[in-house]
C-alpha cells in the first residue's frame, strides 16, 4: 500500500518556483530518500504534505486522503522534524511536549519520556535557554511521540553533535523496522541518506530527475577503477565506457560503465601489482546529474 | 481548550502591562477632577472656547465640574485604549505565530485551522474582558470619594458596556488583519492606524453637520457619552452595526486564515 502518492504536484509563490509537476509514491514500511541541494522545493514539498501551504496544482494523498482536504485527519498520523524549529520560547520542555502530546487524543506520556531518555533531552528547562541542538532535540521527541505511522524528516541532523545522530539514526531505524512506520527523509547530506534509505529521489530546480533503487542506482552506474602496475601504459585502458582516465604515481584511475568481462581482461592482460573496483558513492551520482 | 488555556497564560503578561496602564489612566485622571470640582471658574474658561473644539473633546455635552459629566469625557480616552489594546491582541494572537516562526509546530499539529483562530480569539476576548473588569474595578474605587448619585452608576455600567461592544469590533478587526495579511508582521500596526483613523474620523464629523454621515464609518461616534449619559440607552442601530463588522470580520477572518499559505 502507498503511504504517499504525489501526482503532478506543483507550487509556485507568486512567480517564484517552488516545485513543478512532482510525482512518486512511497510504500509501507519505506525509508525513502529526498535528496537535493537548498532550494530544490524539498520543504515545499514536505510543507504541502502537511498543508501549511496550497499547491498551484496536483494532488498529494497521504494514507490514501487527500492532504489538503483531509489536513486534520492526516497531521494526526504525520511526525514532522523540520529543518529548523521553532516553538513557543517562554514554555519549558516538558510543558510544550505535553502541549503538543494534548492534541493526539491518546496517551503518549511514556514515549515522551522514553524518547526524551534517548535523545538526553533536559525536560526541566526554558525552551529559549536552549542551544540550537538541543532545541533540534526538543522537535524529534516531539515529532516522535504520538508513534506516527508516517515520518517526515527535514535535514534532520543539523545541529546534531555525532554522538546524538547516531542515537537519532538508530531511533529513526527502530521506528521503521519494529514499529513498521514510514520515513520520508529529506537531505542534502548525501552519506546519511546513502546509510538510510532503500529508495533514493533526486530532486534539481523543483523538479524530480530520477527515483531509484539504492542498490540500483549505485550498480547501474559506473564503477571507480585504480590499476596500480610497474610501469602501466594508460592508452590500453583508453576503450569504449572508459572516462576520465588519469595517471599519476604509477596508478591508473578511470570511471567505466558496461561490460566488467571486458575490463577484466584488459587488466589481466599484464601483471598489475593492486586493483581496486568501487561503487561510486550517491555523491558522486548526484553530482552526475547536476553537472 | 489546550490552545485556549495556553495562550491565557501566555497572554497574561500582556494584560498586566496594560492594567498597568489603565490603573496608572484613571488614578491620575480622576485626581484631576479635585481642580474641577464645584468649580465655577473653570467653567467660565471653558465658555469661552470656540464650539467646535469642545464638541471634539466632548466637553460640551458635560458638566465638567460634576463627577458624572467629567466620566463622559473620560469615556472617550477609555475607549482609545481598551480598543487599541483589543486591537492589537486580536492581530498579535494570529501573527505571532508567523512571526515567531512557530507556525511550522502549531499547524503541523492535528488541529484545523479554524478551531486555532476560534481558540485564539476566545483567548484574545478573555483578555478584553479582564481589561474592561480593570478599567471598571478601578473607576469605581477613585470616584467612591466623590460619594457620586445613582444616576452615575447607571451611567457608568452603560459606559462599560459600550466599551465592550467596541473592544470586540477592534478585536475582530485585528484577528481579521491577523488572519488575513500576508505580511503578517504589519497586522497589528494597520489595525492601530485603521483605528486612529477611524478616531479622527469620529473628532472630524463631529465639528461640522454636513460630515454627520461620516459617523458610520467611526465606532467611536456609535456610542455617544452624551446620549449614554441623558437618554439612559444605546442606540440600537449601531448595536447591529457593529455586529455586523464583528460578523464579517471574523468570517472573512476564518475564510482567508484556513485558504492561506502560511509564511514560514
Amino acid at each position: 500500500m502507498s503511504i504517499i502518492e504525489v501526482d503532478n504536484l506543483t507550487k509556485y509563490y507568486g512567480k517564484a518556483r517552488g516545485i513543478i509537476d512532482i510525482s512518486f509514491s512511497v510504500d509501507e514500511g519505506e525509508i525513502f530518500g529526498f535528496v537535493g541541494p537548498n532550494g530544490a522545493g524539498k520543504s515545499t514539498t514536505i510543507r504541502l504534505f502537511c498543508s501549511l501551504i496550497y499547491p498551484s496544482g496536483g494532488t498529494a494523498k497521504i494514507l490514501g486522503k487527500d492532504c489538503f482536504k483531509h489536513g486534520p485527519e492526516i497531521r494526526r498520523e504525520i511526525g514532522y522534524l523540520p529543518s529548523e524549529v521553532f516553538y513557543y520560547d517562554r514554555m519549558k520542555v516538558i510543558d510544550l511536549l505535553k502541549y503538543s502530546a494534548s492534541f493526539y487524543g491518546k496517551d503518549c506520556t511514556k514515549r515522551l519520556y522514553e524518547l526524551a531518555e534517548i535523545m538526553d533531552l533536559d525536560l526541566k528547562r526554558r525552551i529559549d535557554d536552549l542551544s540550537y541542538g538541543n532545541k533540534k532535540k526538543v522537535g524529534i521527541v516531539q515529532g516522535l511521540l504520538h508513534q506516527p505511522e508516517l515520518i517526515l524528516l527535514d535535514e534532520p541532523t543539523a545541529g546534531l553533535d555525532p554522538l546524538m545522530q547516531r542515537n537519532f539514526f538508530k531511533l529513526i531505524r527502530e521506528e521503521n523496522e519494529e514499529r513498521g512506520a514510514t520515513v520520508f527523509f529529506s537531505s542534502h547530506i548525501l552519506g546519511e541518506v546513502q546509510r538510510m534509505c532503500g529508495r533514493v529521489a533526486i530532486i534539481k530546480e523543483g523538479r524530480i530527475v530520477k527515483i531509484e533503487d539504492m542498490k540500483t542506482l549505485q550498480k547501474d552506474n559506473y564503477k571507480k577503477i585504480r590499476v596500480t602496475a610497474d610501469d602501466v601504459d594508460e592508452k590500453r585502458f583508453d576503450v569504449d565506457g572508459v572516462r576520465n582516465l588519469e595517471k599519476d604515481n604509477g596508478a591508473v584511475s578511470f570511471f567505466y560503465v558496461g561490460d566488467i568481462n571486458v575490463i577484466m581482461r584488459i587488466i589481466s592482460e599484464k601483471e598489475v601489482s593492486d586493483v581496486t573496483i568501487e561503487e561510486p558513492t550517491l555523491e558522486e551520482i548526484f553530482m552526475h546529474y547536476y553537472e | 481548550m489546550n490552545i485556549f488555556l495556553r495562550e491565557l497564560k501566555a497572554n497574561l503578561r500582556s494584560l498586566v502591562v496594560w492594567g498597568g496602564i489603565v490603573i496608572l489612566f484613571v488614578s491620575i485622571g480622576i485626581a484631576k477632577f479635585s481642580a474641577y470640582e464645584g468649580n465655577p471658574e473653570m467653567l467660565a474658561i471653558l465658555d469661552q472656547m470656540p464650539p467646535g473644539l469642545l464638541a471634539a473633546f466632548n466637553f460640551d455635552a458635560f458638566n465638567l465640574t460634576t463627577i458624572t459629566g467629567f466620566f463622559g469625557v473620560m469615556f472617550t480616552y477609555f475607549a482609545l485604549l481598551l480598543s487599541i489594546s483589543a486591537a492589537m491582541w486580536g492581530s498579535d494572537i494570529i501573527s505571532k505565530e508567523e512571526r515567531d516562526r512557530t507556525v511550522e509546530f502549531s499547524l503541523a499539529l492535528p488541529v484545523p485551522r479554524g478551531r486555532l483562530v476560534t481558540a485564539k480569539t476566545l483567548a484574545a476576548t478573555v483578555n478584553c474582558i479582564g481589561l474592561l473588569i480593570i478599567t471598571w474595578g478601578v473607576s469605581l474605587a477613585n470616584v467612591a470619594k466623590y460619594h457620586p448619585d445613582s444616576q452615575f452608576y447607571a451611567f457608568m455600567s452603560l459606559c462599560m458596556l459600550a466599551l465592550f461592544i467596541l473592544q470586540m469590533i477592534f478585536l475582530a478587526v485585528g484577528v481579521f488583519l491577523g488572519c488575513a495579511m500576508k505580511h503578517c508582521k504589519r497586522s497589528s500596526s494597520v489595525a492601530v492606524s485603521l483605528l486612529l483613523g477611524t478616531y479622527f474620523l469620529s473628532v472630524v464629523s463631529g465639528l461640522n453637520k454636513d460630515l454627520d454621515f461620516l459617523k458610520y464609518f467611526s465606532p467611536f461616534r456609535y456610542f455617544d457619552p452624551a446620549m449614554l449619559l441623558h437618554e439612559s440607552r444605546i442606540d440600537v442601530t449601531f448595536v447591529w452595526l457593529s455586529a455586523g463588522i464583528i460578523a464579517v470580520c471574523m468570517v472573512g477572518a476564518y475564510v482567508s486564515y484556513s485558504k492561506r499559505d502560511l509564511y514560514i
